[in-house]
């Protein structure tokens, strides 16, 4: 179990990973922290011919602020994040769900950047962006852009990010002080990854209030229904599950997850109810 | 053969040497500085027996490749003789039995040791939950959480997080504005097309997936088309045209019912590349088509085999036509043993979708038979399909780390 | 001076090296020259092979079954009647038979380039129909794993006292189907193995991580073709052994053939994918058992039926058919009934050659028999434990004999079930039952006891009809010229501490603290012959040994001393690390050095053997000496998930005389363990083709530290009246019963939602499945009721 042969090339800046991508010619592969990538390579799962070392770039570990939203690079550590090496501006959301990733010495290395663009759809990240309606940064030869994370992930491992792209930030609304979280993840073990994830938002202040169903094996879902019946309660209706949004809730895992079998359905409505009634007890 | 020059301090001491830069972290310091005490388990990242300080922070060497820590410094479990705290937990682990064949301790002292000086005194379930990256075979864990908590009792956290990162404000940098900038994805000129929206023209298709007892797993998918039956299985009975519509594939040759081409494929980081041959054959009175095929990908040494069923019927619409396809496909090989099947289905259903969208866009009238999205010709629907489970079968690796 | 020997608690010899990193694996060695090794090994469960290309240029690096001048394929004999051997040959030899196979060997200066070399190989398959399962090789028209068999057994045996009376009169009848998961063993350091030739000995050295060195050197020689006296097997540092290491590995043979041939070192390690893919070799049974009872679910007969999923080779030395027979010999368990019946089916298939784990086939067969007990429980509407507690053979029984002719040689095996209902407080369980969670969830409580043979001998192997059976184990002793003592035995550390615990024993003769006692294992050269370390043996054989050798010496120690101190050997006493006359003593340095260096110093009737012995020893009954448990287990079952928490565990256990307390429970925790990966998580998925679907740890989830629980344990202490010490072996025991424990509790939590299980390992799924399943035919029967 030992990795092919490749090239290394060890980025210095935006610039130069761009031009070391365009170079490889769809045979190159950017690495941040490699605890995804390392163990393809290891297995001979993935083959390149160049891999692109991110971890010395300095505009990923960028953090900018404006009145209502925070700019980060790409390259924080899982473990950064959970030992509040940012800003907090979710009340505490990202440096929990950190906390719950994988274990702590692959969080060392590990980065936010390189989970999202692996998109594994069992990942913690991608389910947190898309009920914190983050937008993600990408850095192409002909400029930066700007992309939706349901629109980002095409599936599993599958993403719209090009051979000549980088995924090189995120840009994360500031929560309000009244806004709440709840994130209620299904391992069968600790740093495994989730069988179901339900995770929600609650911040009207800020016009968020978000039901995500993630760890479906393939991009996360809003549960627009649900968002909408939270939206019209108040969170401490979450907290015994009032029953008009648990009608809504099963109705809408039992639609969205119509072609998975009834267990996988029962533990992902599991995940979001009790995320639900977490956040109301919060 | 490409070789690097680094220099990593290993236990204080620099070492510079000329590396092969798929060497890994953990054989630069068994391999090259000669320190065996680092131990290798899964090299899948998992199993923590590789557990090293890099630069003063515990991680896996055996997924942290020795060229990425160039410039780096390295503490192994040899470079722990004057630390107070090491040595604490050596005589815990001994007294409590922490350890029986040895194998793990390395890694599990790395780990110890860093949550002794992270948590300070602790609850025992915390002290589980910070092991649970290192998996020991041997012991249960009872001696190892009972050394580690009898080493953090009394004690405080020695080891502060750093301050938060201080924000540029954004009056200074350019920021986008959500709403104006969602740039379009550059997705249609992109090599590996993106699958399309599962609406065909009209009519919607359906995908059911179930297997069979024999290794083969089978996908339905029904698509309806603006056009007479007659004038769909004559256009079916162009081969390329109809494989045209998978993203990736090549046809080489085609002489009567014998073809042979490759089909290529991508999921995330995983490539593969089929090369196979196929038959393709035409029932005229049952208006059914059957194409079969078998492919090997000498990169994995995977091999796929896999046959498309289509019979072409009258739609209730007039002048429409229902085309029903019956997709079987089975794997072999290392790109095979991995299980997470969901993941498989929906690999598998955006294909199909992907292909019942662009057979139907290149069926409608008025068609000039090129699928929107397809770049090149593209051939071997068959194996297409074959190796699009191919890839969608690599199960829950790795992501999210 | 504190007291070392038998009974103390004190620290293992053998971890000071390890915490300092300087432990020594195979992986950890390196010599001049030294070669890595890469197998390219079958994609297919069942193929043949029709071409192997070579990358130009790549003579004298790259192996097929053809370069294997002078090597000759494993074959395991066998003298049970119907029993069909196979030809093994280390590389697949025309036809591959399992995913993992090996079919071309690599050399080049380092794995990765090895691993290129592989790649760079292409071998044209034709694929054959697959055997995937039991049933599938039972099939009438089964195409043939071996095409010169008449069908896929590899044996059909099994045990018959005659049920037929018992089936027409019981009063109550259960019938169930049980499963257990393919597995792989998993010792954190795979297989492993260096060898080279030594000149200077002129021997072919083996460096293998292996359980049973000296049966290696057997296995090595037959098929090599060469005098034993020629190999050497040493073994280092094992890194977990748990049964892997206990047979002879093709990857040992083909290491050894390089370095024969070659003269050169040649070394493989294997990694995580290939244990987890070709190393998926043990634990699968499929069971039908019938069980009949009286009204108070007093057993009366057992009517069972079982398959095992062979894979496709008889392993050496222990063969295909010691998991059927270790299962018909123990599917009775602790209970006292004379009415059974057994048939097995050992079906070779296309998977890797199953191979004993620890607990060998009694985790299967503890699983089966415990969760009847329970099912017979609930039909006749009693507490399981009752049940359990009227069926188990009494402390007055002993020794006791059962159907199968197991003879029990001590213990109190009702007082163990007893003491863990006590500990485990099932009166306060049942009345939290009652009351029901707060977080929904369902609590469950489950039992389990079982019997480990431990040791058995000569008569037990000799009637499972394996070509090499344990008899005598022997061991060496030896004082130093300045008292110390050397101690040899050719079983080896496999974590289990025997460098501990042989020089406890010594230390209990000898009276000599265990920081002067050295122990070295496992060496050929260097140690007297043992099978090795398996079956939960060491401590009985090794022990045993070590003990009679240490004797031995102390008597020629007592006749120099007694000389020297001019007193008859009778008064000398060994006490405290001294040698004492009355009130007068010496250092047994002053023996050594009268033996050593002043040979004028002696009685000139002296003992000419001097001051070391090798003796050897294996037990008054060799039927083997029965150690046993009770386990039990608090379970929350939540019902909206499928997931289990075990909230409370209790052990039971009673090993004889406990020679170092502390490993005891290592043991006992590490076995538990295992057991409880085999309950909750692990398993090795097999699809239609053969092709194994665990490859990664991702998919393959071994148990960490938040799924194990703090485990409480309490001992009993009946010493075997066969063995020296009355010592009974550990090992294994704690493999056994986790499964049988916790879903015995799950389906206790599930009983209020009409859901059972019967499948290990109890995955969220299959609970979840099992509960959806049982609503199902409520809401079913509702409806039929309406």
């Amino acid at each position: 179990m030992k990795a092919p042969v490749f090239d290394y090339h060890r980025a210095s800046s935006v610039q130069d990973a761009l031009a070391a991508l365009a170079d490889g010619r769809g045979d190159a592969k950017a690495m941040a922290g490699g605890c995804s990538l390392g163990p393809m390579l290891n297995l001979r799962l993935a083959r390149p011919a160049r891999v692109v070392d991110l971890r010395h770039v300095p505009e990923l570990r960028r953090v900018e602020e404006t009145e209502d939203r925070l700019v980060i690079g790409a390259l924080w550590t899982h473990a950064e994040i959970e030992d509040g090496a940012l800003p907090d501006i979710t009340n505490g959301f990202l440096p929990s769900v950190a906390h719950g990733i994988a274990y702590r010495a692959v969080r060392n290395r590990g980065t936010i950047g390189g989970s999202v663009a692996h998109a594994d759809p069992a990942a913690d990240w991608i389910t947190t962006l898309l009920t914190l309606d983050a937008r993600l940064l990408i850095h192409a030869p002909d400029g930066e852009r700007q992309a939706s994370i349901d629109t980002f992930m095409l599936g599993g491992y599958s993403t719209e990010l090009g051979d000549d792209e980088l995924l090189s930030g995120f840009i994360l609304p500031k929560l309000s002080g009244r806004g709440r979280w709840a994130y209620h993840k299904i391992c069968r073990k600790t740093g495994e990854f989730a069988k179901a994830i339900g995770a929600v938002l609650h911040d009207p202040d800020r016009g968020l209030v978000r039901v995500v169903c993630g760890a479906i094996e393939r991009t996360p879902i809003l549960l627009e229904e649900t968002s909408a019946a939270l939206g019209r309660s108040s969170p401490e209706a979450a907290a015994d599950l009032a029953p008009v949004l648990k009608g809504v809730l099963k109705d809408e895992i039992d639609r969205r997850l119509a072609d998975h079998d009834a267990v996988f359905r029962q533990m992902h409505h599991t995940a979001v109810s009790r995320a639900l009634a977490e956040l109301g007890s919060k | 053969m490409n070789r690097v020059s680094v220099t990593i301090a290993v236990n204080g001491q620099p070492f510079t040497a000329s590396i092969e830069p798929r060497q890994h972290l953990a054989d630069f310091l068994r391999e090259t500085v000669g320190l065996t005490g680092t131990h290798l388990g899964c090299e899948q990242g998992v199993c923590g027996a590789c557990t090293v300080e890099i630069d003063g922070r515990p991680q896996r060497s055996c997924i942290a490749f020795a060229a990425a820590c160039d410039g780096s410094s390295v503490r192994t479990v040899e470079g722990f003789d004057d630390d107070p705290t090491m040595q604490e937990l050596r005589e815990a682990f001994s007294t409590h039995h922490g350890l029986q064949c040895g194998f793990c301790t390395p890694g599990m002292l790395i780990t110890s040791r860093d949550i002794v000086r992270r948590c300070g005194e602790t609850d025992e379930r915390t002290i589980r939950e910070e092991l649970s990256g290192n998996l020991c075979r041997c012991t249960g864990y009872m001696g190892i959480v009972a050394a580690v908590g009898s080493v953090c009792r009394g004690k405080a956290p020695q080891v502060k997080a750093p301050p938060a990162a201080t924000p540029v404000r954004a009056a200074a940098v350019h920021l986008p504005e959500p709403a104006m900038a969602a740039t379009a994805p550059r997705s249609a000129a992109r090599p590996s097309a993106a699958p399309a929206p599962a609406a065909a023209a009209f009519g919607a298709s359906a995908a059911t997936t179930a297997g069979d007892g024999a290794g083969w797993t089978a996908i339905d998918q029904s698509i309806t088309v603006a056009a007479t039956p007659d004038a769909v299985w004559e256009a079916l009975g162009d081969v390329r045209r109809v494989a045209s519509c998978l993203p990736g594939a090549e046809v080489e040759t085609l002489e009567g019912e014998a073809l042979t081409g490759r089909m290529s494929v991508r999921f995330g980081p995983i490539k593969a590349r089929f090369a196979g041959e196929g038959t393709v054959r035409r029932d005229e009175p049952a208006r059914t088509g059957r194409v079969t095929g078998a492919g090997r990908d000498s990169g994995s040494g995977s091999q796929a085999a896999g046959e498309v069923v289509y019979r072409v019927a009258a739609a209730e619409r007039p002048d429409s036509t229902t085309v029903a396809v019956t997709i079987r496909y089975r794997l072999t090989g290392t790109l095979a043993q991995f299980s997470r099947g969901a993941l498989v289905q929906d690999f598998v259903r955006r294909m199909a979708e992907t292909f019942a969208a662009n057979l139907s866009a290149s069926l409608a009238p008025g068609a000039d038979g090129i699928p929107p999205q397809a770049v090149k010709p593209a051939e071997m629907n068959v194996l297409a399909m074959l190796v699009s489970v191919v890839a969608g079968r690599i199960r829950r690796l790795f992501a999210g780390r | 001076m504190s007291h070392t020997g038998i009974g103390a608690r004190v620290r293992r010899k053998e971890d000071a090296r390890h915490l300092i990193g300087r432990g020594r694996f195979v992986g950890d060695i390196r010599m001049p020259g030294l070669r890595d090794v890469a197998f390219l090994r079958s994609t297919y469960a069942h193929a043949r092979i029709v071409a192997i290309t070579r990358p130009a240029g790549s003579e004298g690096s790259v192996y097929t079954v053809d370069d294997l001048a002078g090597l000759s394929p494993i074959v395991t004999r066998s003298t049970i009647p119907g029993y069909k051997e196979s030809t093994h040959w280390p590389l697949a030899s025309g036809k591959v038979r399992f995913v993992g196979e090996p079919v071309v060997m690599a050399v080049a200066a380092s794995r990765a380039e090895a691993e290129d070399l592989c790649d760079a190989v292409q071998v044209e398959f034709d694929p054959l129909p697959v055997i995937a399962s039991s049933e599938a090789g039972r099939a009438p028209d089964a195409p043939r794993v071996h095409e010169e068999w008449p069908d896929n057994l590899f044996l059909e045996s099994g045990f018959d006292s005659g049920v037929d009376e018992v089936a027409r009169t019981a009063p109550v009848k259960v019938t169930r189907e049980y499963r257990t998961a393919r597995q792989c063993m998993h010792p954190m350091e795979g297989k492993g193995v260096l060898a080279y030739w030594d000149y200077q000995a002129s021997q072919l050295v083996v460096v293998t991580s292996t359980q049973v060195p000296h049966m290696i050197r057997t296995g090595l020689a037959e098929c090599l073709g060469l005098d034993q006296s020629r190999i050497r097997v040493a073994p280092p540092d094992v890194g977990g052994g748990f049964g892997y290491k206990c047979v002879l590995q093709p990857e040992e043979v083909l290491i050894a053939w390089l370095a024969l041939t070659r003269k050169t070192p040649f070394r493989w390690v294997e990694d995580r994918r290939e244990h987890l893919t070709a190393g998926a070799n043990t634990r699968q049974h499929q069971y039908r058992v019938t069980a009949y009872a009286d009204e108070r679910g007093r057993l009366l007969g057992l009517d069972a039926e079982v398959m095992v999923d062979t894979g496709a080779y008889s392993v050496w030395p222990f063969t295909a058919c010691l998991e059927p027979s270790q299962i018909a010999g123990n599917l009775p368990g602790p209970y006292d009934f004379q009415a059974y019946r057994c048939k097995t089916y050992t079906v070779a298939t296309n998977k890797p050659a199953f191979t004993p784990y620890r607990g060998v086939a009694r985790t299967g067969v503890c699983f089966a028999m415990e969760l009847t007990i329970d099912a017979i429980a609930r039909a006749v509407g009693r507490e399981p434990v009752d049940v359990r507690a009227e069926n188990l053979v009494t402390a007055g029984q002993m020794p006791f004999t059962n159907v199968t002719r197991k003879h029990f040689d001590s213990g109190d095996y009702p007082a163990s079930l007893q003491r863990a209902r006590e500990m485990i407080g099932m009166e306060a369980v049942r009345a939290r039952q009652g009351s029901g969670e707060p977080d929904g969830r369902h609590i469950g409580l489950g039992f389990a006891t079982y019997t480990e043979q431990s040791a058995h001998g000569t008569t037990v192997f000799s009637s499972w009809g394996l070509s090499v059976i344990p008899g005598y184990d022997q061991a060496s002793v030896k004082i130093t010229p300045d008292g110390g003592v050397e101690v040899r035995a050719g079983i080896h550390t496999i974590g289990q501490g025997l460098e501990t615990t042989l020089a406890q024993v010594a230390s209990e003769i000898l009276t000599i603290p265990i920081e002067r006692i050295t122990v070295t294992l496992g060496d050929t050269a260097t140690t007297p012959y043992s099978t090795g370390a398996y079956a939960s043996r060491g401590i009985v054989m090794s022990g045993g040994a070590t003990s009679k050798a240490a004797q031995t010496v102390a008597g020629q120690v007592r006749r120099i001393a007694a000389h020297l101190m001019k007193c008859a050997p009778e008064e000398v006493e060994l006490r405290d690390g001294r040698i004492f006359a009355g009130n007068r003593s010496i250092a047994f340095a002053d023996v050594g050095f009268a033996w050593y260096m002043r040979p004028d110093l002696l009685p000139t009737d002296v003992d000419s053997r001097g001051l070391e012995a090798t003796e050897a020893y294996k037990p008054a009954v060799d039927s083997g000496v029965f150690s046993y448990a009770t386990h039990a287990a608090v379970v929350a079952v939540d019902p909206e998930t499928g997931m289990v928490e075990i909230l409370d565990y209790v052990i039971v256990e009673d090993c004889g005389r406990r020679v170092n307390p502390m490993i005891v429970e290592g043991q006992a925790y590490g076995g538990t363990a295992q057991g409880i990966g085999t309950a909750l998580f692990e398993e090795s998925p097999y699809d239609d083709l053969g092709q194994p679907l665990a490859s990664t740890l991702l998919d393959y989830l071994l148990p960490g530290p938040t799924e194990l629980p703090s485990i409480r344990m309490d001992h009993f202490e009946t010493l075997s009246p066969y063995s020296a010490h009355g010592v009974k072996g550990v090992g294994e025991g704690g493999a056994i019963a986790p499964p049988a424990a916790i879903v015995n509790a799950i389906n206790d939590a599930l009983a209020p939602l009409g859901a059972e299980l019967t499948e290990v390992p109890a995955t969220p799924e299959r609970i979840l499945a099992a509960i959806l399943a049982a609503r199902g035919r409520r809401s079913a029967g509702q409806e039929n009721a309406a």
